[in-house]
């Protein structure tokens, strides 16, 4: 009796502490992720999520914070000890909020981080060549994307070189077409394309230029950046109305014919390119020239990582999560139909465009990690599109529209505090 | 129409020339580019040979060199690869190829450092390795570098274990087409080594080769046609070189080809047309600058010629529109015509000539701006151009009408036709308007018309005449006639024979004055009547116009009153007879249409003259008698017009006497007028002007004698008058207005010792008359002063009375300064007394006097020598000129007395014979008076009488009291003692 009692009370304890311990967590077990809420909200995301807990019978409790208040939650979360099982990012300037050494799991050792393609892996991957989480996302290969069919009917191939991208650029001029469609009204991410080879190349350049011991200035192909754009404009390669292109004249554009080329993704020919004269079977991509690269570059797709909290309640949960997802039966369920670059190696039931995997050689060697807006303190698309713009309208050169740039990106660092400026 | 054709000619010429000059330009210039494109493709040409060459021995040299490799390769036997790349290594040093490879028949290949890879060698594997012929083959390898794989099959052999039987090197694209570019071109041509497909091996590009088929590119960017693509391409199989001009993306371009030599590569320049040319060009470019600099200055000597004779023709052409304007100009200002051109579309007034303003007072600038102005001149509210009746007009017609136009400043009217002709210069429609003066045509039909009105009018009036004559002559006539038939009935009656006797008298002086009337009313109609202009004395005529018409006045017992306002001239020239006969017309009207106890006012007025040296009398008289209806005052100067009232039917007249005196007046140049109002009266006035003469004072011995006179009149102002006019002489004048008064101022200067000179008094004074202020005078003083009587009256009446009491002289009023000084000077002279100044009587004059009487008629004779003998003369009577100058001539001196010459007559006339007998050497031919005796009545009959040397004129039917006035004149008042 006595011993049934203890067996009793002993239970009772076990129970208590059970109920405790779910007390304590107050969800019931289940793992936190935080995202922005339109990034939890992505069809494979939410896919992926239902799939794990039909799967395995686990939770997952989604804390979603609007868009715009998104960084600053997450890193007061995490400053107060709060911070989720895991957190979705892009591994971008804003992870500098975090302490990123105390806060997250390096995952190199992760049973499937061979699994990864080259181009995701180095996007996850910090300054120091670890890997800071496991890529989930869409992806697309930004670079030049040219009118193959306008090429054959002038015997032309896509440049291999700056110099033949410009003699292709002056042939086209020649032959009456605008040989860039060059959208200068309220698009802004060009300059990222040409920007990255010349952070991606050199780390020691990014360290530099992210503890303000650099400028802009003083980077001789920044300035070349800006000398290209301000020839080929003067050249007439972005045609004649190019400041007022914005984004919905790019489809139209490139669908009559009338412009050739445009430095853009491969997954916009599938959501806003409207077929006209020329249909996305019509085009091509080969690099991206802007000045900055004498082979031309490719930018990969920015990621949206999910990171562990290596001081959550639930890491081993939050691995498992992530072991989850990384599977390939897993995730060719989560992309399946979706239009993106494999970002597994066994990622098959994606949507992958004719044009990325044609190019898939040269993507290889000249693809560059989203670097420039993503690393560089300060740098903002938009700041770099307007002094562009003044440049482009006469109201400063090259080497004002450079230290423009520089004024911009160093004042937005300052706002934001980053240590050195 | 020929100018224009000439116009059209020289354009068609010039046209010509410069399309002419075009056409042979345009081959010129087609023939030396065409020159220039061949010289310039043979100068490309050689040079692209050159490079072909050293490519194709580029070529061989690679495939002889691996060869040789292979040879050496096969000599030095397999297992010393060691040695082999060594070996090798100098020669990539020494040729500069980029790789060397080993490959097998399928491919497969394996680097100088062992490097292993297969190579897509397409078609040319089977020609290297079935054919054992040594190929060029590009993009063979995937190296990351466009590069060409020159190739040649060996001896098999083995490097490091791989088995070979081809050997193979590489060599950069841009190295080889480095060895292709060429320096003369400014690195502006573009060679390339292609397939005959297009495909391209090798490219000069600068920036690398862009192109994949550059025979696409040229059939999508160049204007070679299909059939010369095809050509092309036939000849890149063929191995034939050629050469062609077109034009690439805009640019014309030299395009070279050449076959390399190996399979269908060719070799490919593409040069601009102006690079290759560029010499040629710049001799051609000299040429034509020298060619169009000669072209522009002989265009320029052209067109500065052309200029010069335009602007010589211009200047002509303006010189001679400026000379027709001037003479345009001068016509119409001496012509009454008006010109004007209208644009036909707007009505714009492109001329108007500039005697516009002179005709009708409009400013030629003003109706520049709107003929519209044009149309306030208009009489009648007509308007000018009714655009409607403009419009309507055909070209080359015209519409006229006539219309009057009254002058804007002077108010003066002018007829003008208008005639609006439509005409067009050269093409633009014009209104010439042309406005052709009709006004004095105008005038003329006026006074045609009215001289037909008035040729109905002297009809009517000759009608009337004849029948006013026939009535008024007959009256008398009648009388006369009657009268004598009861006369010889009543012969034995003396009372009714005297009663008869005198009727018929009246009636015969009133048919005489009638038809004195109306022959002197036909002499001036006829304008035969002509003024004797002469000196005359205003005292004399009024003095004489008293003696006539107080009488009658008198008689009427009218009271007549003649005043003298101002001072006129005594002494004027002027027709006094005329002048005589208008007043006394006026006078003897005044008379007659004045009932008994009437008044007749006499006054002479002196107006401002229009120039010193003339004088301006108004007569006017003014009686208070019967008057004039409105309606007759109208007609009271026509001939014939008497107005018919109960009054005026008692009283005779022809009707004549206001017309005769009217036209009198105008001769004279003045004016009358006639104010009336019946039962009051009527005043007629007329102004005269008369010349003076030169200023003639009269020297009077008296002046020096009279330095103070006494003047009494009951009318102040005459004495006032008097006193004014006087001491314009230079003599003091004391008055009275009364007699009393002037006694005792005469007797008061008696007593001072200082006598008044003269002293003049009125005959008829309120109280004291004028001849008991004489006695009384006389009576205080004595008779040392003369004293003049100042009267109305006829002088005759009182004279008797006047002497008795004492006075000198007698002066008819109004008083006259030279009437005075006349009047006067005998009583200081003692040059006959107190003379009498009125006219004689001369009753009784022809007594006893011998007169010989030339007449043809024999009734007139016998009457005349009946009346004579009645007077107590006696006469002998000739019967023409002829006979009364033979009896003269025979007659003793102071036989005859006086000759009476009748004018016309038989033989000889009056006058021949008056002259003959002033001409004849009788004692007495110049101083026997000869007076004409003659109905030739009117002055110039008088004149001629004169002229001819007759003394007097008298008129028949003889006037006895005129003949003895005459008479009595002429022989003076002493009866001849027979």
């Amino acid at each position: 009796m006595k011993t049934r009692r203890m067996l009793c009370l002993v239970l009772a304890l076990i129970l208590a502490l059970a109920l405790c311990a779910c007390g304590d967590s107050g969800d019931g077990g289940a793992i936190t992720i935080m995202g922005k809420k339109s990034d939890l909200d992505k069809s494979y995301m939410q896919e992926i999520f239902r799939h794990y807990e039909s799967s395995t019978g686990g939770k997952i409790k989604l804390i979603s914070v609007e868009d715009a208040e998104f960084e600053v939650e997450a890193a007061r979360r995490f400053e107060n000890g709060e911070g989720p099982d895991i957190l979705m990012h892009f591994n971008n300037a804003d992870l500098s909020r975090f302490d990123v050494a105390e806060d997250f799991l390096y995952l190199n050792d992760q049973p499937w981080a061979g699994e990864l393609t080259d181009s995701a892996r180095n996007y996850c991957l910090d300054g120091e060549g670890n890997l800071l989480g496991l890529p989930y996302w869409e992806s697309s290969v930004s670079g030049c994307y040219y009118n193959k069919t306008i090429f054959d009917s002038l015997g032309l191939k896509p440049a291999a070189t700056q110099a033949e991208f410009d003699t292709l650029c002056e042939v086209l001029a020649q032959t009456g077409y605008t040989p860039i469609c060059w959208p200068a009204s309220g698009c802004c991410w060009m300059f990222q394309f040409a920007l990255d080879p010349v952070f991606a190349d050199d780390p020691e350049l990014l360290s530099k230029i992210n503890a303000n011991e650099t400028t802009y200035a003083q980077i001789p192909a920044v300035l070349g950046m800006a000398e290209w754009i301000d020839s080929a404009a003067a050249r007439g390669w972005f045609g004649g109305d190019y400041m007022d292109t914005g984004w919905d004249q790019i489809s139209p554009m490139l669908s009559s014919g009338k412009a050739v080329m445009t430095f853009i993704w491969d997954t916009w020919f599938y959501t806003d390119f409207k077929g006209g004269e020329y249909t996305v079977e019509d085009f091509a991509l080969m690099p991206a020239f802007l000045g900055t690269a004498d082979k031309g570059t490719y930018e990969g797709g920015n990621l949206n990582m999910m990171m562990v909290n290596k001081n959550g309640d639930r890491v081993d949960e939050a691995l498992d999560f992530l072991k989850f997802c990384a599977t390939p039966e897993n995730y060719n369920v989560a992309f399946e139909g979706i239009s993106t670059v494999s970002t597994f190696v066994g990622q098959n039931t994606n949507i992958e465009s004719q044009m990325v995997t044609n190019a898939k050689p040269s993507i290889a060697a000249l693809e560059r990690v989203s670097t420039a807006s993503t690393r560089v303190y300060g740098y903002s698309d938009v700041d770099v599109s307007e002094c562009i713009n003044s440049l482009l309208t006469g109201k400063t050169d090259p080497e004002g529209c450079v230290a423009m740039m520089d004024e911009k990106r160093i004042g937005e660092a300052k706002d934001r505090g980053i240590p050195g400026f | 129409m020929k100018k224009w054709l000439e116009r059209l000619l020289l354009l068609l010429l010039v046209c010509a020339v410069a399309a002419a000059t075009l056409i042979i330009g345009n081959i010129y210039f087609d023939y030396i580019s065409d020159r220039i494109f061949e010289d310039s493709t043979g100068h490309l040409s050689e040079i692209y040979g050159q490079v072909n060459r050293a490519f194709g021995a580029f070529l061989e040299r690679n495939w002889k060199l691996l060869e040789d490799w292979g040879d050496y390769l096969r000599l030095i036997g397999e297992g010393r690869d060691a040695q082999v790349e060594e070996y090798l290594r100098e020669e990539q040093e020494n040729w500069g190829f980029t790789e060397f490879y080993f490959l097998t028949d399928d491919g497969s290949f394996m680097t100088l450092g062992g490097r292993t890879g297969v190579a897509d060698l397409g078609d040319d594997l089977g020609q290297l390795v079935y054919g054992r012929e040594p190929v060029m083959v590009g993009e063979a390898l995937d190296t990351g570098q466009d590069i060409t794989v020159y190739a040649v099959p060996v001896e098999p052999g083995t490097f490091r274990g791989f088995d070979y039987e081809v050997l193979a090197i590489s060599f950069t694209n841009a190295d080889l087409a480095s060895s292709l570019n060429v320096d003369a071109f400014s690195g502006k041509a573009k060679c390339f080594v292609i397939h005959s497909n297009g495909d391209v091996l090798l490219s000069t590009l600068a920036g690398g080769n862009i192109f994949s088929n550059y025979l696409v590119y040229l059939k999508a960017a160049s204007d070679i046609g299909a059939e010369a693509i095809d050509k092309m391409t036939q000849d890149w199989r063929d191995g034939v070189s050629g050469v062609l001009r077109c034009e690439i993306a805009g640019v014309t371009n030299c395009v070279l080809y050449q076959p390399v030599g190996y399979q269908d590569y060719v070799l490919l320049s593409v040069v601009p047309q102006n690079v290759v040319s560029a010499g040629f060009l710049s001799v051609q470019r000299t040429t034509t600058n020298v060619l169009v600099v000669i072209f522009l200055l002989v265009g320029l000597t052209v067109v500065a010629l052309i200029i010069l004779r335009s602007y010589r023709l211009s200047r002509r052409s303006r010189v001679e529109i400026l000379s027709r304007d001037r003479m345009f100009e001068v016509l119409s200002n001496s012509i009454d015509d008006i010109f004007i051109m209208l644009n036909a579309s707007d009505q714009h007034v492109d001329y108007i000539s500039p005697n516009l303003e002179r005709l009708i007072g409009i400013p030629v600038d003003e109706a520049r701006r709107g003929i519209r102005v044009m149309e306030k001149c208009v009489v009648n509210d007509d308007v000018v151009f009714p655009k409607t009746q403009l419009e309507a007009i055909p070209l080359n017609g015209n519409i006229y009408r006539e219309c009057e136009y009254m002058h804007q400043n002077t108010g003066e009217r002018r007829w003008y036709r208008m005639t609006v002709y439509h005409v067009a210069i050269e093409g633009v429609g014009k209104y010439i308007i042309v406005l052709s003066d009709r006004t004095l045509e105008r005038q003329m039909n006026q006074k045609l018309q009215e001289a037909l009105s008035a040729a109905k009018s002297a009809n009517e009036a000759k009608s009337n005449f004849l029948s006013n004559m026939s009535h008024d002559i007959r009256t008398p006539m009648n009388a006369i006639v009657g009268f004598s038939m009861l006369m010889d009935k009543d012969a034995a009656n003396p009372d009714k024979v005297r009663e008869y006797t005198r009727k018929i008298k009246a009636s015969s002086q009133h048919l005489l004055s009638l038809i004195n009337d109306v022959l002197d009313m036909s002499k001036i109609e006829s304008g035969k009547t002509s003024l004797n202009l002469d000196t005359f004395s205003l005292p004399q005529i009024l003095d004489e116009l008293s003696i006539i018409l107080l009488p009658q006045a008198k008689a009427k017992e009218q009271e007549f009153k003649i005043t003298v306002q101002g001072a006129p001239p005594e002494v004027m020239i002027g027709d006094k007879l005329r002048l005589n006969q208008i007043l006394i017309n006026l006078l003897s009207n005044a008379v007659k249409y004045t009932p008994a106890g009437g008044k007749i006012e006499f006054s002479i007025q002196d107006l401002p003259p229009a120039a010193p040296q003339y004088a301006k009398l108004r007569f006017a008289v003014r009686d208070n008698g019967i008057g004039m209806s409105e309606e007759f005052q109208k007609e009271i100067f026509a001939p014939f017009s008497r107005e018919i009232s109960s009054v005026t039917n008692k009283i005779q007249g022809t009707g004549l006497g206001m017309a005769i005196t009217k036209s009198l007046v105008d001769l004279m140049g003045g004016i009358i007028s006639v104010e009336s109002a019946p039962g009051k009266g009527s005043t007629f006035t007329v102004e005269l002007t008369f010349a003076l003469p030169e200023h003639r004072e009269a020297e009077y011995a008296a002046r020096q004698r009279v330095s103070s006179i006494l003047v009494a009149d009951d009318e102040e102002e005459i004495c006032l008058d008097i006193r004014e006019l006087m001491e314009g002489e230079g003599v003091e004048v004391s008055y009275a207005t009364s007699g009393e008064a002037a006694v005792e101022a005469a007797v008061e200067r008696h007593g001072s010792g200082r006598d008044f000179d003269v002293i003049v008094l009125d005959w008829k004074m309120p109280g004291m008359g004028g001849a008991e202020t004489a006695r009384a005078i006389r009576e205080q003083i004595g008779n040392g002063v003369p004293i003049l009587a100042l009267t109305s009256y006829d002088c005759g009446e009182i004279e008797e009375e006047a002497r008795s009491a004492g006075i000198n002289a007698f002066m008819s009023k109004p008083f006259f300064v030279t009437s005075f000084w006349q009047t006067v000077e005998p009583l200081f002279t003692g040059s006959g007394g107190a003379k009498e100044t009125r006219p004689e009587h001369h009753a009784g004059v022809m007594e006893g006097r011998r007169f010989l009487v030339a007449e043809d008629n024999e009734l007139n004779a016998e009457i005349l020598l009946e009346v004579m003998d009645l007077e107590g003369a006696s006469c002998e009577l000739a019967v023409n000129g002829r006979e009364a100058v033979d009896m003269f001539l025979k007659s003793q001196p102071g036989y005859y007395d006086m000759i009476l010459m009748d004018v016309q007559m038989p033989i000889m006339n009056g006058y021949d014979a008056t002259r003959q007998i002033r001409a004849s050497g009788h004692p007495e031919a110049k101083t026997i008076p000869i007076v004409a005796m003659t109905a030739n009545t009117f002055a110039e009959d008088v004149r001629d009488a004169l002229n001819a040397g007759m003394d007097g004129h008298l008129a028949k039917p003889l006037n006895m009291g005129a003949v003895r006035e005459l008479i009595g004149r002429l022989l003076g008042d002493d009866k001849k003692q027979s």
